[in-house]
């Protein structure tokens, strides 16, 4: 069948492939074009920017302003990477999806319809983070969507909710609550589920945050200005509900022993970032829990290097420290990669990339205080018996709980018995609600616990393109 | 007895003993079943239903489970083309699965959602189809008619699976086939264990056996037990554990893959041995075989050569989307057939070793049951000794 498939202008050898155009895939390219090796970068979106930096090339200047400062920031490295991919030096495929990638560094990647089998000396997986879900009490009823849905909204400049309720945990929360009264929307309430620790716990975390004090002065600008809004601010809120038949209608809650109740068109549901590890751990990478962060992140070195030794992991995937220690991981990755392929020298490497990992601690100071300030409370990750925890398969954190009662010893036995994480989202919605659920049922560590075996494919695909996978003779 | 000496140690409200580390008091059972997959369970459940005292001491939730990644027949159609006892078995086991199914759903509420309406073997070349007469005639010679089947042309089976494209040369057919969810069937066959009284032992990974003078010790992860009798069903695992009882059982892996799309409009009414539909409606494809080891991950070539398949065969799947992928290892002996062995050197020492754990599990739930008990010996159980792979030395 391959030999009716037109000739493929994916090529099947390449000296790097990078996975993922966002800050850190694009500062990755960026250093090997400039010592000329040959890289190929495959990325889903139309354009590149990641999340952060969404549409950033063609939104229009006032939106671009609306979004903030930090936003336009990235101008400059999509600027170098369009001049790199005009040159010839980077092989860039928008609306690509990688599918695939196993232990032995076989890469399905999809695009058009068809699909191809490709391998590289190399592979840098950038592929960004996803939001941690928040498992609560009618988080399946349309008009409840991810914070980070509602801002791909506005980056996008499509159509906006009327009125929203803002909930959850996290810098995100705050950000949004800004750009979205910028933009216009009703904010009806910011419901703030995070629980602060003691002054004494966080002061010492504060003292080592002030040498990245622009992350505390726009932390503490964004939360002024949300303060001194007329949007009212619920601190502290245990019992939170999404109600509604059907439809979501409003959102109820406890706080300070008070009952509230608000209406709103849509609800806004965040609590953190967490990597987006499938791509990684289907590739064989070793992960280990990361208890301040509350969930799992890939084992690399200071260098973005995964135990698999072809494998660079960079930005935020391999634990969440942002766009801006994105870029700088990737530019120490890229120098690295470039030492291997013998393009640079050991003493070049090591000077050349001595400012961005010195820049890099800098940036990596501020997060000791954001996972105090915003960490989960465990009532959000460990839900009661009702609440739906797989949302393809309707599975509640009752059945998890019964089966692990009769014995179960893991996720994947759970998700065998159950169906838990056999839907179309490859379990990255209840992954870790279940980890959770499992761990306190069980009184053990998350890390004990273990996870779901990350499968295939990583990004859907029809069994027409799957068939279609066209690999050429040599490989 | 035993049991009623552990029922203060044990949380019997649901029948999981958690155990710590460091235990002194050595537990004892009537049975030990090592091994708590399709073929583990089924027999652990069986002894169960008698009345004995039985714990399945299982794995963790990482080691390999030919169980987890089961295509789900219950079939019987080529089975024992080259020895007639594994034919007559074959036919035996789907004759019983519907009262055992039965069984199962009322004690346990679980319906695996077994039907038995009939399966295809497709062929896509003419070689193929011919191959596949001679090895139907030859398994309903053995059963002495038993066994029914039909071979069908194109013309004819497209009468039957309109949706089939003009690729397909022909198909074989039983009326025998049929399939079920593989994973309902391991929880339900769990849950009837424990709830007649057997005992769930998960991550207890049974280090070493030795045999007594009257009965067995046998070491764990977490602590020592004791059983009169202990039946080694651990898969891949058996290799090792059969060595500690002087045995000799050789297995191998044989790799297969599998591919899950999302749910579809019921259009397969009967499942094949490439691919079935699921009664909550996703289509499984299946049916790769490759020798690699102890690797159950996938690989892009037969992914893609078994969605082929799929396609050439029903071409209006090609615009429906892949759900999961996955490599499971079968346990697989010489000769491909089962052995149900007892030691002669250490009476009360059973190994079982099979790759049909869903289609035998009715088998194994009874007779292979009755016959570690003590009671009743099937005749044709004796054919399956491991035995046959006692090669003498020289």
């Amino acid at each position: 069948m391959s030999t009716d498939l037109p000739e493929p202008e994916v090529k099947a050898h390449y000296d790097v492939v990078i996975i993922g155009a966002g800050a850190g895939g694009i500062s990755v390219a960026n250093t090997l074009a400039e010592y000329g090796v040959n890289v190929v970068m495959f990325d889903e979106s139309s354009r590149p920017g990641g999340q952060i930096y969404r549409n950033l090339e063609t939104n229009a200047s006032k939106l671009t302003r609306l979004l903030g400062r930090d936003y336009a920031a990235g101008k400059k490295i999509l600027t170098t990477f369009r001049n790199f991919i005009d040159k010839g030096l980077i092989e860039y495929y928008p609306k690509a999806k990688v599918w695939y990638l196993n232990s032995d560094n076989e890469i399905g990647v999809s695009k058009s319809g068809l699909s191809y089998k490709i391998r590289a000396k190399k592979v840098v997986i950038a592929t960004g983070c996803q939001e941690r879900p928040m498992p609560i009490s009618g988080w399946h009823l349309p008009g409840v969507m991810s914070l980070g849905a509602g801002q791909i909204l506005l980056k996008s400049a499509s159509i906006l909710p009327k009125s929203t309720v803002l909930a959850g945990a996290g810098p995100l929360l705050w950000l949004l609550a800004y750009q979205y009264r910028r933009a216009g929307v009703k904010v009806e309430a910011i419901v703030d589920t995070a629980m602060p620790s003691p002054w004494w716990s966080t002061s010492i975390h504060l003292l080592k945050a002030l040498v990245a004090g622009e992350y505390l002065f726009k932390g503490l600008y964004l939360m002024l200005n949300a303060r001194f809004s007329d949007v009212p601010i619920h601190r502290s809120v245990t019992h939170l509900k999404a109600v509604g038949n059907q439809q979501f209608e409003s959102v109820s809650f406890k706080c300070n022993g008070e009952h509230y109740q608000i209406r709103a068109d849509t609800l806004l549901l965040h609590q953190g970032v967490i990597p987006g590890l499938h791509i990684a751990e289907a590739a064989g990478c070793r992960i280990q829990w990361h208890g301040p962060q509350q969930c799992w992140v890939p084992v690399v070195d200071k260098w973005g290097k995964s135990s698999q030794n072809h494998i660079s992991i960079v930005g935020d995937v391999s634990g969440i420290e942002g766009a801006k220690s994105a870029a700088l991981s990737g530019k120490t990755a890229g120098l690295r990669l470039a030492r291997e392929l013998r393009k640079i020298s050991g003493v070049q490497l090591g000077r050349l990339s001595f400012l961005s990992r010195l820049s890099r601690r800098r940036h990596q100071a501020i997060r000791p205080l954001l996972n105090v300030v915003f960490r989960v409370p465990v009532t959000y990750l460990n839900p009661p018996d009702e609440v739906v925890v797989c949302r393809c398969e309707e599975v509640t954190a009752g059945t998890i709980r019964g089966i692990t009662k009769q014995g179960c010893m893991g996720p994947n036995q759970a998700k065998a018995f159950t169906r838990c994480g056999m839907g179309p989202c490859q379990g990255r919605m209840c992954s870790s609600t279940v980890e959770q659920i499992m761990a306190h049922e069980l009184n053990r560590s998350v890390a004990d616990i273990g996870r779901y075996r990350a499968r295939p494919p990583i990004k859907p695909i029809t069994l027409g393109e799957l068939a279609s996978t066209f690999s050429s003779p040599e490989s | 007895m035993a049991l009623q000496a552990l029922k203060t140690d044990i949380n019997l409200n649901n029948n999981v003993y958690k155990p710590k580390f460091n235990s002194l008091v050595k537990k004892s059972f009537d049975t030990i079943v090592i091994g708590g997959g399709l073929v583990g369970s089924a027999v652990a459940c069986g002894i169960a239903r008698k009345g004995l005292s039985v714990a399945i001491l299982d794995g963790g939730d990482r080691d390999y489970r030919a169980s987890r990644g089961n295509f789900g027949l219950v079939w019987v159609q080529g089975k024992g083309a080259d020895y007639a006892p594994y034919a007559k078995w074959s036919g035996l086991a789907s004759k019983h699965y519907s009262l055992f199914e039965q069984g199962l759903k009322e004690a346990t509420g679980i319906n695996v959602g077994l039907s038995q309406n009939g399966g295809f073997d497709f062929c896509l070349t003419e070689e193929e189809w011919d191959e596949r007469l001679v090895e139907m005639a030859a398994v309903s010679r053995h059963t002495h008619g038993e066994f029914k089947y039909q071979m069908l042309d194109y013309v004819e089976l497209k009468q039957l699976m309109p949706p089939i494209s003009d690729e397909v040369v022909g198909a074989s057919y039983s009326p025998h086939d049929g399939h079920l969810n593989p994973l309902y069937l391991l929880r339900g066959l769990q849950n009837w264990t424990q709830s007649l009284g057997g005992v769930y032992l998960p991550e207890t990974k049974a280090i070493s056996i030795r045999a007594l003078k009257r009965g067995f010790d046998i070491s764990t992860s977490n602590a020592v037990y004791h059983s009169e009798k202990v039946v080694l069903c651990g898969g891949l695992d058996n290799q090792r554990l059969t060595r500690d009882l002087d045995m000799f059982i050789p297995i191998h892996s044989v790799r297969g893959q599998l591919l899950v799309s999302e749910r579809v409009a019921p259009f397969l009414t009967h499942p094949s041995l490439q691919i079935r539909q699921t009664d909550e409606g996703s289509l499984q494809i299946g049916d790769s075989h490759e020798v690699v080891g102890l690797n159950d991950g996938t690989t892009l070539d037969v992914m893609a050569k078994m969605a082929r398949r799929a396609v050439t065969i029903f071409p209006h799947l090609s615009s429906v989307k892949l759900n999961r992928a996955w490599g499971a290892l079968r346990v697989m002996t010489p000769d491909g057939l089962p052995v149900y062995h007892h030691s002669e050197q250490h009476p009360g020492a059973f190994a079982l070793s099979c790759h049909s754990g869903v289609s035998l599990a009715a088998l194994h739930a009874g007779f292979i049951a009755d016959w570690i008990v003590g009671e009743e010996t099937h005749p044709l159980i004796s054919d399956f000794s491991g035995d046959r792979f006692d090669v003498p030395i020289n």
